[in-house]
């Protein structure tokens, strides 16, 4: 029997706004409210609202056989619970049919994972928390910010009590094995459940792209490539942002239409089943194949590592900056100057400063600025007058 | 050679493109001691005289052309020199005149539309006795005898671009008494095809000359390798540098609001003007104005030598142009590595995409721009090894091979 994982990415971050610096030291209110609450409306009209809509119809009509699991950070959850808690009550009806899964992740989407260890568990606590008070739901399994991933990481996680962790299935750290199987942390504990991104791709970034050989893409196409895959009695993890589904990918695209015909096509193999990563857990195998990442490991762009976050000038001098505030926060002790901490360490802060990947269509499309240089001296401008708050 | 923009680009261009094509290069003011390899220069200030870069005296008589009118007293001068007429034009047609009228070292000059017009007559006179392909003319001065050699002989004409006269006078452009812009306009009109010198110019030329898009194709400019060194600024404040003329077209205005923007919040910091224009007083009036005098440097004109030693120690580059067709100083500070901060409305901005860019009045944010850099380390290096790699992209021949392809379109 093989599975298929369905897991979906929710995230939306606090945006600043354009913090010129003559507003250093004297305005210290940071986000762009405006901007932020537009883009969270959209995103659940479009997005959230539909897609819950149909994914629970699918658990409906296909008696529990349809599962699949999410992740939502803290800083989108935080803001739906705000602005639309239409979606937090759509999102707990779906849970409630207990065909779905969610996860645990940092709190605000961050990469202290990279950077302190302290500030992770502080943050992963504050999910976990949040979970459970605005959703009702108990956390088991985890997935970290964009899916980064190396060796040591298994550990932190097992001192967590977390037995099953996401990662990407690049064959750089698969090695010569299958992708679609359960793989083990180099400590011989944890569980590694690898994303294959060929087919999560084909959904999440191929299907509206009419230069693609296979453009349009249909239901019972892609359920057929599935239902080749030689079964390594494991699973077949399609993981994609959940704003892949009426925002990244429009409705007019027939992403909706896609997936709505997607669990019968699949099903129609009775050798294929649904699963989230929970179920997986319970499957004992001998001598699993081992994950190897010496370096953190990501599921973004080709080089499927932290780059796009971590390489540039201007990255590695905010991320040393932001992080260096650390200290002199737990002296002050002061909750709503942890929050301020915690927003500006969403890793889409760094994302949008990435030069490499300046043209790339992806990250245009997130970026609420025009070049990474104006991300960087935005960034920066706030970060200059925190500082200034923190008596730094 | 002419200063500025215009000569610089046109000797990169000519120099490359001597290796595709056979180039007579006429220009008003040859220099003896500047020649260019596989390129036969001739220059009117040797009109008359023995010599390669000579031009032979024709057996029938010159005729006088152009007429033109007389420019108000008060008309601001956008050139690097004197421009305005004590009468009107006409050609000259006496060789010894014609040698005096190239000679005197100074481009343009208030007997510029004589210059042109003189220019129209003795090169067109010397096209009829040349065996040639394409007549291709760079900006107003030579488009007259352009023209007139395209009416005379059929062949093909490409104008190019290198700056407008609504990039240096703006709307002023476009008033009754301002020829400039109708010889601008005829050449391009007449033009089989225009190159600018950027897409930003392309769009200028269209939108206030009205010209049309098929005739267009922009070929950048580019800069040769060359040496470059840095020299520690030991003085305790950043230097900004404001390199070019002082004119209505370069945004000294732009520059002073600004640099008072900036050091209300940062004074450690020293702006540097290289350059001497028509708008020199009423900066430094408006420097003083603001009270931002102390934090200002005018150093006049620099010779070539002299900038890039200010290039070595300058922190940043700052050109707030109102409108500026390319911008070529803008590639020479960035190969200095000193980060450039420029406006939008600029033909190098193409071209540097790792520079800062702004619309020229947004004034706000060109500060923001200079003090993130004089501030944040992070940003520096990452504009200066990504600049780096755009300028590498750039060569002359690049260029060259794209006017090649403008003459084969034409069938040549």
């Amino acid at each position: 029997m093989a599975a298929i994982c369905f897991y979906f990415q929710v995230h939306q971050p606090y945006r600043l706004k354009n913090y010129s610096f003559v507003k250093i030291g004297k305005d210290h209110f940071y986000e762009a409210t405006a901007l932020n609450v537009e883009i969270l409306n959209r995103v659940a009209d479009r997005c959230y609202l539909p897609a819950n809509r149909l994914m629970k119809s699918l658990i409906d009509e296909n008696d529990g056989k349809f599962k699949i699991s999410y992740s939502i950070t803290g800083t989108c959850l935080e803001q739906l619970h705000r602005h639309r808690p239409d979606v937090i009550d759509s999102f707990r009806k779906l849970y409630e049919t207990g065909c779905v899964e969610f996860f645990s992740e940092t709190y605000y989407h961050s990469l202290a994972a990279l950077y302190s260890l302290p500030e992770f568990e502080r943050q992963v606590k504050m999910h976990e928390k949040a979970m459970l008070n605005i959703l009702g739901v108990k956390t088991k399994v985890f997935r970290n910010t964009e899916l980064m991933y190396q060796n040591g990481f298994a550990d932190v996680l097992d001192n967590l009590g977390y037995k099953m962790v996401l990662a990407e299935g690049s064959i750089k750290y698969l090695g010569k094995e299958a992708a679609n199987q359960i793989f083990i942390a180099t400590n011989q504990k944890t569980k590694i459940l690898p994303r294959n991104f060929i087919f999560s791709d084909d959904i999440a970034f191929r299907f509206s792209d009419p230069s693609w050989s296979e453009y349009p893409l249909m239901a019972d196409t892609f359920a057929s490539w599935l239902h080749k895959i030689e079964d390594p009695g494991g699973s077949i993890n399609l993981f994609m942002d959940y704003e892949t589904f009426g925002e990244h990918r429009k409705t007019e695209t027939g992403i909706f239409e896609f997936m709505k015909h997607l669990p019968t096509q699949i099903l129609k193999d009775k050798n294929f089943h649904f699963a989230t990563p929970s179920d997986l857990l319970k499957i004992k195998k001998p001598n699993p194949p081992v994950y190897n990442a010496t370096t953190w490991s990501s599921w973004a762009d080709e080089d499927k590592d932290a780059s796009a976050w971590t390489e540039d000038n201007m990255q590695k001098d905010a991320l040393k900056k932001i992080y260096a505030l650390e200290q002199p926060l737990l002296t002050l002790k002061k909750p709503d100057l942890l929050d301020v901490w915690g927003k500006l360490q969403t890793s889409d802060h760094f994302y949008y400063m990435s030069t490499r990947y300046r043209n790339d269509a992806t990250h245009q499309a997130f970026s609420p600025y025009k070049s990474p240089y104006d991300a960087y001296l935005n960034y920066m401008n706030v970060l200059s007058d925190f500082e200034g708050l923190i008596g730094k | 050679m002419l200063t500025g923009g215009l000569g610089t680009a046109c000797y990169g261009l000519v120099k490359a493109l001597s290796q595709y094509a056979d180039v007579q290069l006429i220009i008003p003011q040859a220099d003896r001691n500047q020649n260019l390899e596989n390129v036969k220069i001739k220059g009117l200030n040797y009109y008359g005289v023995t010599g390669e870069d000579a031009i032979e005296v024709p057996e029938v008589p010159l005729e006088e052309y152009a007429k033109v009118h007389k420019v108000p007293a008060e008309f601001s001068n956008p050139y690097p020199v004197g421009i305005g007429f004590a009468k009107e034009a006409k050609a000259l047609v006496a060789p010894e005149a014609i040698r005096a009228l190239y000679s005197t070292g100074e481009p343009y000059g208030p007997n510029i539309m004589q210059k042109v017009a003189t220019y129209a007559e003795v090169v067109s006179r010397m096209a009829l006795e040349m065996d040639f392909d394409v007549i291709h003319a760079h900006d107003w001065i030579t488009y007259p005898a352009a023209v007139k050699i395209k009416e005379m002989t059929g062949k093909p004409l490409v104008v190019h671009v290198h700056s407008l006269e609504t990039d240096r006078v703006g709307e002023k452009a476009k008033g009754e008494w301002n020829k400039v812009f109708e010889v601008e306009y005829k050449g391009m009109l007449k033009a089989d095809r225009v190159i600018p010198v950027s897409r930003y110019t392309q769009e200028c030329a269209m939108e206030h000359y009205g010209i049309a898009e098929e005739k267009f194709f922009p070929v950048h400019n580019a800069i040769d390798p060359a040496e470059t060194f840095r020299i520690p600024n030991k003085s305790g404040e950043k230097l900004v540098l404001f390199l070019g003329r002082v004119t209505f077209q370069k945004g000294p205005e732009f520059m002073v609001e600004t640099a008072w923007k900036l050091l209300q919040v940062y004074p450690k910091v020293m702006f540097f003007v290289a350059g001497v224009g028509d708008m020199m007083d009423d900066l430094k009036k408006k420097v003083l104005e603001r009270k931002i005098d102390h934090k200002f440097v005018f150093a006049g004109f620099l010779s070539k030598t002299n900038v890039k030693k200010v290039l070595a120690q300058a922190d940043v580059y700052f050109m707030p142009s109102v409108s500026e067709p390319f911008g070529l100083s803008a590639l020479e500070a960035a190969q200095f590595d000193v980060p450039c901060v420029i406006s939008r409305q600029s033909g190098v901005s193409e071209v540097l995409p790792n520079a800062l860019n702004a619309d020229f009045w947004d004034t706000e944010k060109f500060a923001n721009y200079i003090y993130g850099l004089l501030n944040y380390e992070g940003i520096r290096e990452d504009m200066v090894s990504k600049t780096r790699k755009d300028i590498a992209q750039l060569s002359w021949d690049d260029s060259a091979q794209d006017v090649m392809e403008v003459y084969h379109s034409l069938g040549v």
